[in-house]
């Protein structure tokens, strides 16, 4: 009991919730946004992006009720509770499957990322080449252990704020018309959308791994949900900005929207604003990777405790560079990221609601024995 | 070791130089691009990059060498239509050639005519270069304008992107890159864009060419009816329309702003209804002094609504006679009908009935009391 308990050197303030919850949702995915949400929902994708980023609300209370809940039994993180679940043996096997998805996730942000550089700024940059010196990179930021993170999720928000004015520069092509006729479209192609929406929406429950870490965790419920709040909003205001912009027509042919929108704005230095931008989006990048590579390696620590954080850390990111470099053309990026979305849709919506009532039945069992 | 290893990581920054760089003394970059269609799906295509090795003023900062060092200008080949010129043009390159900042793509009448489908998905997936290029069509020979020598003395591309960019703020409704993949790709509305001719020492914009998707149709011709297809187009501020009262008594309405407005009835029907409210707010730039009426505002005024309520309705039937949409009215009826029908659309839109219904106020007549 005693020795579960995270050292207060190590844990965070209540209010950097906001900026990790926020942070690890916008990632690589936003950039396809436009086009995946509008693809069956049309002019009325808004309505299922609203209603994604309230569904997105519902799941953290579950997530924020399971963790607390948790604390008086053991260290509050999903690692421990898989443990206590079911068992050492399945919840390791649990705990490795977790691992997997983290890991994949991180590989997918970096890849698909060397992908848009690829296309659109060097297509002769390699792979390889990239990610072993960004996996570095990674690595100092890991070492330096959960608030280093923390601090790269902030600069982040931070970094990010001026990106909000581009989306001013619509004003002059905007087609407000575009989303009449208001709810057009039946429910099924509102849940369609919905749940190709829901893809850019994950990242969030990556708090089940670093809650253990924020100091007075009752105070950073309201953070957590004000993250949430910032991240609906941005998507919101894309969507619009997307189906503003663009027609559906359009849409259908892009692959990455937002830059094609960033595409046609220029200031008198920046000639193509999209440069800048995609060498800007590294700095959502590097939290992003950063604590995917510390879940990884602190979850290899929790199954297997022989083996050193820093270590596995190491193999991880060795791994991430190999898996890069093997990630050859747009297809397998696109075959991992449709695995992912599936994944971390049953995961969200269905896997830690089962966890919550799990723990309830637990609950009533104990109460029972006694 | 972990300071060993930040250290080691130093010279890692210097990798940013082995990437491929593009230094604007060592490349041409093209700024414009010329197709003309020479039958049999080839066309003759010619670029122009402007000369940053050529002359330069002197004192300016070592800029340039001595005007012997000057660059090519402008190249052109025969091709197959729909291919970028850039590679196709490589070993007529002195150096190597890069489209990155392309101003102007210009076409001639038969290229027009035969399509320019290819062009369109080149553009809407390359990732070099920008959206706000002007697409042209010229009247005439593409490469004849585009090797020609004019009274100014920049490159011939900025000379045509400046012409256009200062008309499109003024008369002429918007249309660069960005609109025409617009209104390529969306459902029922039709691209247009700017005619350019060469008239001696000079370029001028002729009208607008009209394209039913990707196809030449038919155009409009000046100022006067790019004022009209623009107030149905955009909200715009800065245009003016010539009023011709009585022969010879003309009557210049600069407008300060005008904005339209919407409405379909029975969207979903055999005839549609469409109904457009275009408010013209604008001053008596020059009043003829010998009209033959001094009040401006209400006999001038209704003239000038009813001429454009007329030009306005003649214009959409003339477009629904050749089934051309550069309004979009098909996006429009789209807009304002539930459950609309887009596959019967085409069908459709040459029977629609299109209702103008101007509003044109007069605020003020300039500084001196008419007499």
């Amino acid at each position: 009991m005693q020795q579960n308990r995270i050292n207060e050197t190590h844990q965070v303030s209540p209010v950097n919730a906001f900026f990790i919850v926020t942070g690890s949702q916008i990632v690589v995915n936003i950039l396809k946004f436009q086009s995946v949400v509008t693809e069956d929902a049309e002019q009325d994708a808004w309505i299922s992006v609203l209603l994604m980023g309230l569904g997105t609300l519902l799941v953290m209370w579950c997530i924020l009720r399971l963790l607390n809940n948790e604390q008086n039994y053991g260290q509050p993180d999903l690692f421990s509770i898989h443990k206590r679940f079911f068992g050492s043996w399945i919840g390791n096997l649990l705990n490795l499957a977790i691992i997997l998805y983290e890991a994949l996730g991180a590989i997918l942000y970096l890849r698909a990322y060397i992908e848009i550089l690829n296309v659109w700024l060097f297509p002769r940059l390699s792979p390889l080449g990239f990610a072993a010196i960004f996996s570095l990179l990674i690595w100092t930021v890991v070492i330096g252990g959960f608030r280093t993170i923390t601090g790269a999720f902030f600069l982040n928000f931070i970094y990010l704020l001026p990106l909000y004015f581009i989306n001013t520069f619509i004003f002059s092509d905007a087609h407000f018309s575009n989303l009449l006729p208001m709810a057009d479209h039946s429910m099924a192609d509102l849940s369609n959308s919905l749940i190709k929406a829901s893809s850019c929406f994950l990242g969030f429950e990556s708090i089940l791994f670093y809650y253990p870490f924020i100091k007075r965790p009752k105070l950073a419920v309201k953070w957590c949900y004000f993250g949430l709040l910032n991240t609906t909003y941005t998507y919101l205001l894309l969507t619009i900005q997307g189906l503003v912009y663009f027609n559906i027509g359009e849409l259908r042919t892009l692959v990455w929207p937002v830059l094609t929108f960033w595409k046609s704005i220029h200031f008198p230095l920046v000639d193509r604003f999209e440069y800048i931008g995609i060498i800007y989006w590294l700095t959502v990048l590097i939290p992003n990777v950063s604590l995917g590579a510390w879940i990884v390696s602190r979850g290899v620590k929790q199954i297997a405790p022989v083996i050193k954080q820093k270590y596995a850390l190491v193999a991880f990111l060795l791994i991430l560079t190999a898996v890069c470099a093997i990630m050859q053309s747009r297809p397998q990026i696109e075959w991992i990221n449709a695995l992912i979305s599936h994944i971390g849709f049953y995961l969200v919506f269905v896997y830690i609601p089962f966890l919550l009532i799990w723990q309830w039945l637990l609950k009533i069992k104990e109460g029972k024995s006694q | 070791m972990r300071k060993l290893l930040n250290i080691a990581a130093v010279p890692l920054l210097f990798l940013g130089g082995c990437m491929q760089d593009n230094i604007i003394d060592d490349i041409l970059m093209v700024e414009a691009e010329g197709y003309d269609y020479i039958g049999n799906d080839q066309v003759i295509g010619t670029i122009t990059t402007p000369n940053y090795a050529q002359g330069g003023v002197s004192g300016s900062g070592g800029g340039g060498g001595p005007a012997t060092a000057s660059m090519m200008t402008s190249a052109s080949a025969i091709t197959y239509d729909g291919r970028s010129l850039v590679e196709k043009l490589t070993p007529e390159g002195q150096k190597a050639i890069r489209a990155g900042k392309l101003r102007v793509q210009l076409f001639n009448e038969a290229l027009l005519r035969h399509g320019l489908k290819k062009l369109i998905h080149f553009r809407n997936q390359d990732p070099d270069v920008g959206r706000d290029l002007f697409l042209v069509m010229v009247d005439g020979n593409s490469k004849d304008l585009l090797q020609s020598t004019y009274q100014t003395a920049i490159p011939v591309s900025r000379y045509i992107y400046d012409l256009i960019f200062q008309n499109q703020q003024q008369n002429y409704p918007r249309s660069n890159l960005s609109t025409v993949l617009y209104n390529y790709y969306g459902y029922n509305t039709d691209p247009f864009m700017p005619i350019i001719k060469k008239e001696q020492d000079h370029i001028v914009l002729t009208g607008i060419a009209l394209l039913k998707r990707d196809q030449y149709v038919g155009r409009l011709n000046g100022q006067q009816e790019a004022f009209l297809l623009k107030t149905l187009i955009e909200n715009f501020n800065y245009g003016f329309y010539d009023y011709t009262f009585k022969p010879n008594q003309h009557v210049v309405l600069e407008n300060v702003n005008s904005s339209r407005h919407y409405d379909v009835k029975n969207g979903n029907s055999a005839e549609p209804n469409i109904y457009a409210t275009v408010t013209l707010k604008g001053y008596v730039r020059q009043g003829n002094p010998l009209l033959a009426t001094q009040d401006y505002y209400s006999e001038i005024q209704t003239g000038i609504q009813s001429e454009i309520k007329r030009a306005l309705e003649k214009m959409v039937v003339g477009f629904q006679k050749m089934d051309v949409d550069p309004i979009g009215i098909g996006d429009i009826a789209r807009s304002y009908t539930r459950h609309f029908d887009e596959r019967s659309w085409p069908e459709r839109y040459p029977r629609a009935h299109f209702h103008a219904k101007v509003k044109v106020m007069l605020v003020e007549t300039g500084i001196s009391n008419v007499r």
